[in-house]
């Protein structure tokens, strides 16, 4: 027995008691032979003995409440709750920042109060207005377009010419000056050869001074706006959006002209 | 899940404790270990067994620790460590060799102090030990055979009067 090889881990193991009973039966009669390896591994044990009774009051501490599992699984899910809450509530602002764009855009890219999608506004309630005034729809009319013109060059401070439209079938009724909350507007009436009135609007832009030409539904009218170097224009009928497209051109190009 | 990992956090404390000897540091890392343990139950490996698993965690985490404070230095020495930041006082007779034995097991390597801790004082299994601290088993052996060799010599140095008596448990 006491001749048996012996390796280092099977001393380990006899300490920790992890040797089959038949290997450390084996171990113990070896070590019976070999006091000084006996009194090592005695060593060992005494030292985790000392280890073990030093550390395990450790153990029979109570657990302080900040170990808690419950209550550390509640907090966990508080914050996958709170997180999924912020997720929400983040969509919830991109849904709405979305929706006053998408809001904002219907005038472009500038708030509805102010730009074309306001010009847009003032051209149709001036189109609802005076174009279907029968008796007096104008205050100058064609006749003086000499004077319509000087009047609302006079009140907007810029050159204004009526256009001429013949070449879109429309001829000019005449025009009137239109109060607005941005100052005085030219509105000059059309009419084309079915007797149906077009408007065109005219007034200067605060803001959004140059904005491409953007198709219009306002009350029920269809029309066109744009502005150009600070000049917003509005052109409202009750023709097809692609007949007043085609007369918003001709009046784009002839103010570009002047 | 609670009730399997509820049982294990004494010896989780125990162990967060000799490895980093301050009673608030170590339930602080213990919380960071249930913590991350509940965070990624479900990516626990079903084989492993859950002691080591979260042996594991803890380790790596103390190791972290241990780390941090050495490079910012503001580690103590080991003489200014308040004992009863060690363990909690021993009422018994043996309490100054208690306080002893910790005393020089923190002496030790860390590499050698974790396998002492984690076979001796937890009483993990050689290849348990062996996965919480991802090396092969017989370098968790020739460790532990190490660490008890260097405590042996550290405790006969100090007390060279007291032998341990020949005891052979048959």
């Amino acid at each position: 027995m006491t001749d048996i090889p012996m390796s280092e881990a099977d001393l380990q193991a006899h300490v920790d008691g992890s040797l089959s009973p038949e290997r450390d039966a084996e171990v113990s009669a070896w070590l019976l032979a070999h006091p000084d390896e006996a009194l090592r591994v005695a060593a060992y044990r005494a030292q985790t003995e000392a280890l073990r009774a030093a550390l395990d009051s450790i153990a029979d501490e109570p657990v302080p409440p900040a170990l808690d599992l419950h209550l550390l699984d509640r907090a966990r899910h508080r914050r996958a709750g709170l997180r999924s809450l912020a997720m929400a509530a983040s969509v919830a602002v991109l849904l709405f920042v979305g929706g006053m764009a998408g809001w904002a855009l219907r005038g472009w890219t500038v708030a509805p109060g102010t730009g074309t999608a306001a010009l847009a506004r003032e051209a149709a309630s001036s189109y609802a207005v005076y174009a279907s005034d029968e008796a007096r729809p104008v205050e100058l009319a064609a006749a003086q377009r000499t004077a319509l013109d000087g009047w609302f060059s006079a009140r907007l401070a810029r050159p204004i010419a009526a256009p001429d439209l013949r070449s879109a079938g429309l001829s000019l009724i005449g025009g009137r000056l239109v109060a607005t909350e941005h100052g005085p507007a030219g509105l000059y009436l059309y009419r084309d050869g079915k007797g149906r009135r077009m408007a065109l609007y005219v007034r200067p832009m605060e803001v959004e001074g140059t904005a491409r030409m953007t198709a219009r539904r306002e009350s029920g009218v269809s029309g066109w706006t744009w502005a150009d170097e600070g000049l917003g224009f509005g052109v409202f009928g009750s023709a097809s959006p692609e007949y007043l497209h085609d007369a918003a051109n001709q009046v784009r190009l002839q103010f570009q002209r002047t | 899940m609670i009730a399997q990992v509820q049982p294990l956090i004494p010896a989780l404390r125990r162990y967060a404790r000799a490895m980093l000897r301050d009673r608030d540091d170590a339930d602080d890392l213990v919380q960071d270990v249930l913590e991350r343990a509940l965070g990624a139950w479900h990516a626990r490996r079903e084989a492993a067994s859950l002691r080591s698993w979260l042996f594991a965690i803890l380790h790596n985490l103390a190791l972290d620790r241990l780390r941090r404070i050495a490079r910012r230095g503001t580690s103590e020495p080991l003489e200014a460590v308040p004992e009863a930041r060690l363990a909690t006082p021993a009422t018994q007779e043996s309490a100054m060799e208690q306080r002893d034995v910790l005393t020089l097991v923190a002496l030790l390597p860390e590499e050698q102090r974790s396998v002492l801790l984690l076979v001796g004082v937890e009483q993990l299994s050689y290849a348990e030990a062996a996965s919480v601290l991802n090396l092969p088993q017989g370098t968790v052996m020739s460790r532990l055979s190490r660490a008890r060799e260097r405590l042996r010599r550290m405790m006969e140095g100090e007390r060279p009067a007291v032998r341990p008596a020949l005891r052979i448990v048959p």
